[in-house]
Formats: C-alpha cells, sequence, structure tokens
C-alpha cells in the first residue's frame, strides 16, 4: 500500500488500541473461537468496528510459532510450552502450519472480504522466537558479542542455528498470511531490548545485534517487499537510540513502541514516510492506581507533545491490550477514555 | 599467591575459568569454604548488582557474573555440605501460575544465592499450593513471586491467600516483575515488592532477619 494511507490515518486523527484480545475475551468460547478462521476473522472485524479503525489487527498470540517450529519436530503438545533445546537441532523440517494457524490464516482471509478494512496479518520475530526455544539465550548472546564464536562454543552454535530455523518457519507462516490476503503484517520483536542486548557491549558496535536481530528481520522484509506488503514493527521492549536506528533501517511503514519511549523524542530519529504508534502504558490498565483521569492526562500530553513534533502519529497502546479476568470494565474504560481524547 | 579481592574481580568480570581457578588456589592455601564465599563471592556479586541498581552494566553482565559464582559454587557446595553448614536464610523463589517467564525470576534467585541466600527455584508456571508446600518443606524464612504479564498477576494474589490461608506466618512474601508495583504488592498485601534484582536483594534481607 501507498506510504501516504498509513500518514493520511494519523494526520485523521486516528486512535486505537491492539485490542482484539480484549473483543474476543468477550466471548464465552474463546478456545473455539481461536480455532475457527470465520469467527475468528469476525471477531477482528468487530474490533476494528468497535475502535473505529480500517486497521483489522489479528489477535496477538506470541505462542504460535513456537508451537509450529516443536511440533513439525515432533515434540509433544503437553510439553511444547517449557521445552528448551538443550542440543543442536537438525535442518528444518517441513513446516506444516498449526490449526491456530491455519485459523489466523482464514480469519485474514474473511476480514479482506469486508470492504474498507485493511487485513492485516501478525506474528514474532525470529529473535524473540529464539529466545522461547532456549533456557538461556542472554549469555550466548553476550559471549557472541564478546567475539566467541559457534565452532568455539555450543551455546553459540545454538542460538545462530535456531535463529535460522526460526527464520525460516517464519517466511513459511508469513507467505501464508500474505496468500490469505494480508496487505500489512505486525512483526513483534519484544526481546530486541535491552534485556537480552547490554548497552555497554552495544556502545562499542551494534553488529551483533545486527547478526540477530536486523540480518534475520531483513530476510523478512524482502519477503513482504516482494510481495507488496507493508511492515509494521512492534517492539515494547526497553530500547536504546541505536537500537531504534536499526529498526528505521528496515524500512516499516509503521513502528510501534513500549511506554519506556518518549516518542516525542524519537521521532526525530525516523523519517516521516514512517508513521509512529503508541504508547500509552497499557500493561497497567488493569491497576486501579492509573485512573481513567490519569490516562487522559497521558493521552493528551502524548498527542500534544506529537503534535509538536510534525511526526505522523496514531496514538495507541504500548501492545496489546489484554483482557484481564475480573478488571475488563477499567480496562475498557481507560481505553475508551484516551479513544476520545 | 591468589586472593579473596581478586576473585571478586574475577566474578564480577565473568571470567569463570579464572574464578575457578582461583577458588581452587585459595582452598589449597588453606581458607575455608565458607570464607570464601562470604568474602570473595558475595561481595563480587553485591558488587557488580550495585552497579546494576545505578545503571551501569545490565541484565547480560549480571548473568555471566552469576555464571562464574556459580562455577565456583561447583566447587565449594560439597566441601560447605559435608561440613554441615548451610545458608543462613532459605528463599522459596519462582513465577507465578499461568506465567511461563523467567529472566527475572532467575536474576533474583542468582543475586539472592549470591548473598549467599538457599534458594528453592519452583520455576515458571507455579500453582499456589506449591509454593505453600515448598516454603513449609523448607521452613523457608521468604517467598518470592514473579510475574511479567499483566494477566497472570491475578495469580500473584492468589497465592499470597494462599500462603496466609496456610498459615505461614513465619514467612514472608515479596513480589515484583514488569507490571509489579508498590501499589500492587500493598493491595495483593505481599510484605515488599522490589523494582529490580539487585534492590531484591536488600529487601530480602531486611525482610528475613525481621522473620
Amino acid at each position: 500500500m501507498e506510504r501516504s494511507y498509513y500518514i493520511g490515518l494519523a494526520e485523521g486523527g486516528l486512535r486505537m488500541p491492539i485490542g482484539t484480545h480484549l473483543v474476543l475475551h468477550e466471548a464465552a468460547d474463546v478456545a473455539a473461537i481461536e480455532l475457527d478462521g470465520a469467527r475468528l476473522g469476525d471477531m477482528v472485524v468487530r474490533a476494528a468496528g468497535r475502535f473505529n479503525t480500517p486497521l483489522a489487527v489479528p489477535l496477538m498470540d506470541l505462542k504460535l510459532e513456537k508451537e509450529a517450529l516443536l511440533a513439525a519436530r515432533g515434540i509433544a503438545a503437553a510439553e511444547i510450552e517449557s521445552f528448551h533445546f538443550s542440543g543442536l537441532p537438525g535442518a528444518a523440517p517441513d513446516f506444516t502450519l498449526t490449526p491456530r494457524m491455519r485459523a489466523t490464516c482464514e480469519a485474514i482471509r474473511h476480514v479482506a472480504k469486508h470492504p474498507g478494512l485493511v487485513p492485516m496479518g501478525m506474528g514474532i520475530g525470529p529473535f524473540s522466537l529464539m529466545t522461547k526455544l532456549i533456557g538461556d539465550p542472554i549469555t550466548p548472546v553476550f559471549l557472541a558479542g564478546t567475539g566467541v564464536t559457534a565452532a568455539e562454543d555450543p551455546e553459540v552454535a545454538l542460538i545462530e542455528r535456531v535463529v535460522e530455523l526460526g527464520t525460516e518457519l517464519l517466511l513459511h507462516y508469513y507467505s501464508a498470511q500474505i496468500d490469505a490476503g494480508a496487505k500489512a503484517i505486525i512483526v513483534c520483536e519484544p526481546a530486541a531490548n535491552l534485556v537480552y542486548f547490554s548497552p555497554n557491549q552495544l556502545a562499542n558496535g551494534y553488529d551483533i545485534f545486527d547478526r540477530y536481530v536486523t540480518a534475520p528481520m531483513r530476510r523478512i522484509k524482502a519477503l513482504f517487499d516482494a510481495r507488496g506488503v507493508d511492515l509494521v514493527f512492534h517492539d515494547c521492549g526497553e530500547l536504546t537510540t541505536g537500537m531504534i536506528g536499526r529498526f528505521v533501517t528496515l524500512d516499516p511503514a509503521m513502528l510501534s513502541f513500549g511506554c519506556s519511549r518518549l516518542l516525542w523524542e524519537d521521532a526525530a530519529l525516523l523519517p516521516k514516510s514512517i508513521v509512529l504508534y503508541g504508547n500509552l502504558p497499557t500493561k497497567r490498565f488493569p491497576a486501579s492506581q492509573l485512573s481513567v483521569a490519569d490516562v487522559e492526562r497521558l493521552a493528551r500530553e502524548l498527542l500534544d507533545k506529537m503534535h509538536a513534533t510534525g511526526h505522523p502519529f496514531i496514538l495507541g497502546s504500548e501492545c496489546d491490550v489484554l483482557s484481564v479476568p475480573g478488571s475488563e470494565r477499567e480496562i475498557m474504560a481507560k481505553v475508551e477514555a484516551f479513544m476520545k481524547c | 599467591m591468589s586472593t579473596l579481592s581478586e576473585l571478586a574481580v574475577a566474578v564480577e568480570g565473568g571470567k569463570r575459568n579464572d574464578a575457578k581457578l582461583i577458588t581452587q588456589a585459595l582452598l589449597e592455601q588453606g581458607l575455608k569454604p565458607l570464607a570464601i564465599v562470604e568474602q570473595g563471592l558475595v561481595p563480587g556479586m553485591a558488587s557488580i548488582g550495585e552497579k546494576f541498581k545505578n545503571n551501569e552494566v545490565f541484565v547480560p553482565e549480571m548473568l555471566i557474573a552469576a555464571r562464574a559464582m556459580k562455577e565456583c559454587m561447583g566447587i565449594l557446595e560439597p566441601l560447605l555440605a559435608a561440613a554441615g553448614i548451610k545458608p543462613k536464610y532459605t528463599a522459596v523463589i519462582g513465577t507465578v501460575q499461568g506465567d511461563l517467564h523467567d529472566i527475572g525470576k532467575n536474576l533474583v534467585a542468582m543475586m539472592l544465592k549470591g548473598a549467599n541466600f538457599g534458594i528453592v527455584d519452583l520455576g515458571t508456571n507455579v500453582a499456589p499450593d506449591k509454593f505453600v508446600a515448598a516454603a513449609r518443606e523448607h521452613g523457608a524464612q521468604l517467598i518470592c513471586l514473579s510475574a511479567l504479564l499483566t494477566t497472570t498477576m491475578p495469580a500473584m494474589k492468589l497465592t499470597v491467600q494462599a500462603v496466609r490461608a496456610a498459615g505461614l506466618t513465619s514467612a514472608k512474601i515479596m513480589v515484583g516483575g514488569a507490571p509489579v508495583t508498590q501499589e500492587y504488592s500493598d493491595e495483593i498485601g505481599a510484605d515488599g515488592y522490589s523494582q529490580d534484582a539487585a534492590s531484591a536483594v536488600d529487601l530480602a534481607l531486611r525482610l528475613a532477619e525481621a522473620c
């Protein structure tokens, strides 16, 4: 799609949460809907309508890819959640979409039938996927940053193999989402942050970040470019300015950050062809200590400061807004509050 | 001749091979294992913990240091056990039910171990009754609950309720994790909240001493 489309949405004052989880969890049979593409698609359409946005954002569930990668290797379903590779996995098997992934693709196909909506895809990034598959990914990433090679250290070899395997799976999954009609895809890389990468190490250069985050993402971006699909890049982790510079080189249509970032300062790091999205502290919305009035104040402050930068901006959430049992009304009241600002 | 301060520096710098060699050398020089822990390993971890608190170092450096300490403890623990020496305090730690995140929990566990706490790590996705059973079994002074997700914070509250209902009056509960705040800690009736792993040590010592 033309970049002017997203910029136009920003200029038109769009406000929206990543809110499909909220709408989905109003239903009684969530698990059944998650496996039913048409019903799941209806939820995405309903969420877009509820929040008055043409961007039809799928459910953000970043567990699907780990499940698919391990299921393809014959790991029992009951073990998948807690499974971590302890040895070097063999070559990539033929990936098959899991039932949840097939439903996600069917939901995109369903959304694509609705004129006026932009069918969007969703998934995890290669680095974040790797961190879910290895017990301690931080130490080998740091060691690799000190110059230790895969040949010298089995833990470094493991992360490199798993990043490669994960990227192959993601290319397969994103292709399926594009086949289903996705016009833009949200790729979530929340682990590309300063928990996993020491700023002290990055001060000497971003080679290690480029190797494990930017380079695999470039392969995904190349797929999107070849298929005419826009990248929406999301990272709600704590970031360095240098990391943001790397994300900008991916040339996303939109960038979405967590509430640790001051977007009005980050705007100076981005060309105006990239829309900034975010970043109200929605992870704190279930807490009564953050009042509706607080949310309104934060939203107005963010809007004012972003307006002053002149950078295209869509007011929204720092991540997907989760429905928390017992706090549903409180969360929705805060979402509605910022939507009205 | 190796010194305890060299050991502390090696641990702090995450030089695990150096740290192991120094530990061996100190033992050969006749130092007691407990002295090596208390005057070499603990100061090394305390020093990097302080730098972590001040944002001078970050999680990767902490993990590398903790790995070095762990290697040394691998040498020292059998000797400590043979001498009948146990840590002064015991902490049961885990990520609450429904939550599989463990980086924060592991960091706190490592820091507490570095401060010479005995650690019973229950892992992730831990049901309230498991915390209760482990605290009772090990006579823990501390129960440490971690949660990373907004959606799993209610499990933290349920765990606090379960501990109180079980009458474990001698165990204090401390909580932490990205979405957790002091206000939430107060709201659910925990005994303390820590916003990072290094501060967790200070809090843990304060709570354990109050038991």
